[in-house]
């Protein structure tokens, strides 16, 4: 029986377009012998829709008017009696509804960002029982808070940068000068300017900024403030190379590593707008192009794979410190490990995490050794989430820990 | 495996594809006479003769043990004339977008193409009589953009167009597997199911979005995930 694969992308995120791309490769990608792919879009106002047009590149952005898309809605019922499913409604005539049920096997999150990596769509899949690939709720929620993942991987052993989190002034957006003078006296910033301005939460570079001096600092910490409610401040390392591989699971409980990549840089920063907007001016364009002659997302940056400017030593702290990160957090999935490397020194420092990487870095895989087709790659995330799902509901019922209260029922 | 590109493209349009098939033996790339590196045949010439120029080839570097063809659009002419030509050298069959039916088309088509016919045969006739330059300008507006780019291939082009290849399909004896995409325009899906119906032991899958191209290059996990289950079971 072939399995029906419920791929969630879109999302209510800023990475919202970077998502479609990274759906679609995955759905290219499912093994047609053993899985039906069944896009589930979800809208930016959070609501889901289903149907063919949503396969075709050509029909995003996605406008309601020109295609014809199934509202669905999640039957968080449903499950009870097998199949997890979505229900779709139609009004026939003298008032009666028709209601259609879309049956599923197993989700993949392919929402990257908020309400999709961050754990929380993985909390809806467990609290219903629905398989799904990936992380699991409290890991998908620790790795994006950035400052939290590093005060867990700081107390391991892992260097992680110091860092300075400011919270978001319950008065609005702005902080005030003495506040920023305090601030600068963290010995998490004694190095001096320049740094580096994050949102504690949000991926993708969003929202990320260099600061050469405390106007650069004030602006930066107001732009995240728009999006975020936490700040985190590190000092900028220069001359920077950044370094990132990809990690998983085997069925065996071996953590492997992919192949390394050196994104190229041509600005200071790897920014949104330098990341998936290579080519466009301005940032009037809502995203990247997701047409037929389109960009391929992460897939298509550039970038050097296996880079030899990386020594032995090196290669040997990331490749550790990573599937280390791995074990630590409980990871799964496809996930990409960030290392952030200071040229001059060579020393290395373990940057951020993403549970749903851009495109499942399946480029990373296919340049591994050994080599892992994407092919491979999409059934290895689908069974491994069927079979954490399955690990995890166990048998629950009250009787099992003699909590029983109520006899003879 | 013997791998057999599409029309005006060379083998380079089947390396990703070559490379992430899991077939353990050798995989042979060819450019086809006329394209990549290879020269071309006579003007004119016809899939029969590709298929008759492919098995000199074979025959040149030794391979008498049977093949696995697999080609993409014009390359599964050359596939189909070669399975059906020298059956004893062909293991199997893998066509990816396959050409070589005729279209059904409507009576309207028909219609339309007579009279283009004739249009063209007056403006042959107008260059005869009066030296003017009226077919070249006809081609240029009626021409295939394939047709225009032929080159020296234009007659080639012309034969192959006009070819069916039912009757050899009807003698291909070995497995053979058809892939189109639902959404090609080029060779569509019909084509891959009158195919398999024509030769005994083939078998059609189509990949849902995918067109003539694309199918070589986004689609190229689905139809591996295609050929390596057949190459395990072939058509049973």
């Amino acid at each position: 029986m072939k399995k029906t694969v419920a791929v969630f992308f879109g999302g209510r995120s800023v990475e919202h377009d970077v998502s479609v791309l990274t759906a679609l490769q995955f759905i290219e990608a499912l093994n047609p012998l053993k899985y039906d792919p069944f896009p589930v879009y979800v809208d930016p106002m959070g609501q889901f829709w289903g149907g063919s047009p949503l396969l075709d590149r050509s029909n995003y952005p996605i406008n309601l008017d020109k295609i014809s898309l199934t509202r669905l809605h999640l039957d968080i019922a449903a499950s009870q009696d097998g199949k997890p499913a979505f229900t779709s409604h139609r009004q026939k005539s003298f008032g009666r509804v028709e209601v259609t049920h879309h049956y599923f096997d197993v989700a993949v999150p392919a929402i990257h960002g908020t309400n999709g990596e961050d754990g929380s769509l993985q909390g809806l899949f467990d609290f219903t029982a629905i398989p799904y690939a990936g992380c699991r709720t409290l890991a998908a929620a620790t790795t994006m808070d950035k400052a939290f993942t590093k005060s867990v991987l700081r107390a391991q052993g892992i260097n992680c940068l110091p860092e300075l989190v400011l919270k978001r002034p319950a008065g609005g957006l702005f902080i005030t000068d003495e506040a920023l003078a305090t601030a600068l006296e963290d010995p998490a910033l004694t190095g001096g300017f320049p740094f580096i301005v994050k949102p504690c939460h949000l991926g993708s570079s969003v929202g990320v900024s260099k600061a050469d001096n405390t106007d650069d600092l004030m602006a930066g910490i107001l732009s995240v403030f728009r999006m975020d409610h936490s700040v985190m401040i590190e000092p900028f390392v220069t001359p920077l190379t950044e370094y990132n591989v990809a990690v998983r699971r085997l069925p065996s409980g071996e953590i492997v590593t992919s192949a390394i990549e050196e994104p190229k840089r041509e600005s200071d920063l790897l920014d949104f707008q330098n990341k998936y907007m290579r080519g466009s001016k301005s940032g009037k364009k809502l995203g990247p192009k997701v047409g037929g002659t389109a960009s391929e997302g992460m897939a298509s940056l550039g970038r050097t794979l296996n880079p030899d400017t990386l020594s032995v030593g090196q290669e040997e702290q990331i490749r550790r410190d990573a599937a280390l990160a791995f074990d630590i957090l409980d990871l799964a999935g496809s996930v990409r490990i960030d290392f952030l490397c200071n040229q001059d020194t060579g020393e290395i420092w373990l940057n951020e995490i993403n549970t749903v990487p851009g495109s499942f870095a399946y480029f990373l895989w296919e340049a591994a050794d050994p080599a892992v087709s994407f092919l491979d790659l999409t059934a290895a995330l689908v069974e491994e989430g069927l079979t954490l799902t399955r690990e995890r509901k166990g048998d629950t019922g009250a009787a099992q820990g003699k909590a029983s209260i109520f006899s003879g029922i | 495996m013997v791998w057999l590109h599409g029309w005006g493209q060379d083998h380079q349009s089947l390396m990703k594809l070559a490379k992430m098939v899991g077939h353990q033996g050798p995989h042979l790339l060819f450019d086809q006479p006329g394209f990549g590196q290879t020269e071309m045949l006579h003007k004119g010439a016809g899939t029969n003769e590709y298929a008759a120029a492919l098995l000199e080839q074979l025959d040149h570097l030794n391979i008498a043990s049977p093949v696995i063809l697999v080609g993409h659009s014009f390359g599964c002419r050359v596939s189909v004339q070669l399975a059906a030509m020298a059956p004893d050298r062909v293991a199997k069959v893998i066509m990816i977008a396959g050409a070589g039916l005729k279209r059904q088309r409507s009576l309207i088509w028909h219609l339309k193409a007579q009279r283009l016919k004739f249009k063209s045969r007056l403006a042959k006739l107008f260059d005869t009589l009066f030296g003017t330059e009226k077919l070249a300008e006809f081609r240029g507006k009626y021409g295939s953009a394939d047709y225009k780019a032929a080159g020296a291939l234009r007659e080639t082009f012309v034969t192959v167009v006009n070819e069916d290849l039912t009757n050899q399909a009807q003698q291909i004896s070995c497995d053979a597997l058809m892939i189109y995409g639902s959404e090609d325009q080029e060779t569509p899906p019909e084509f891959g199911q009158r195919y398999s119906s024509l030769i005994a032991k083939g078998r059609y899958v189509e990949c849902a979005g995918l067109g003539h191209l694309d199918i070589l290059d986004r689609g190229a996990y689905q139809v591996t995930a295609y050929i390596n289950d057949f190459m395990k079971d072939g058509v049973s």
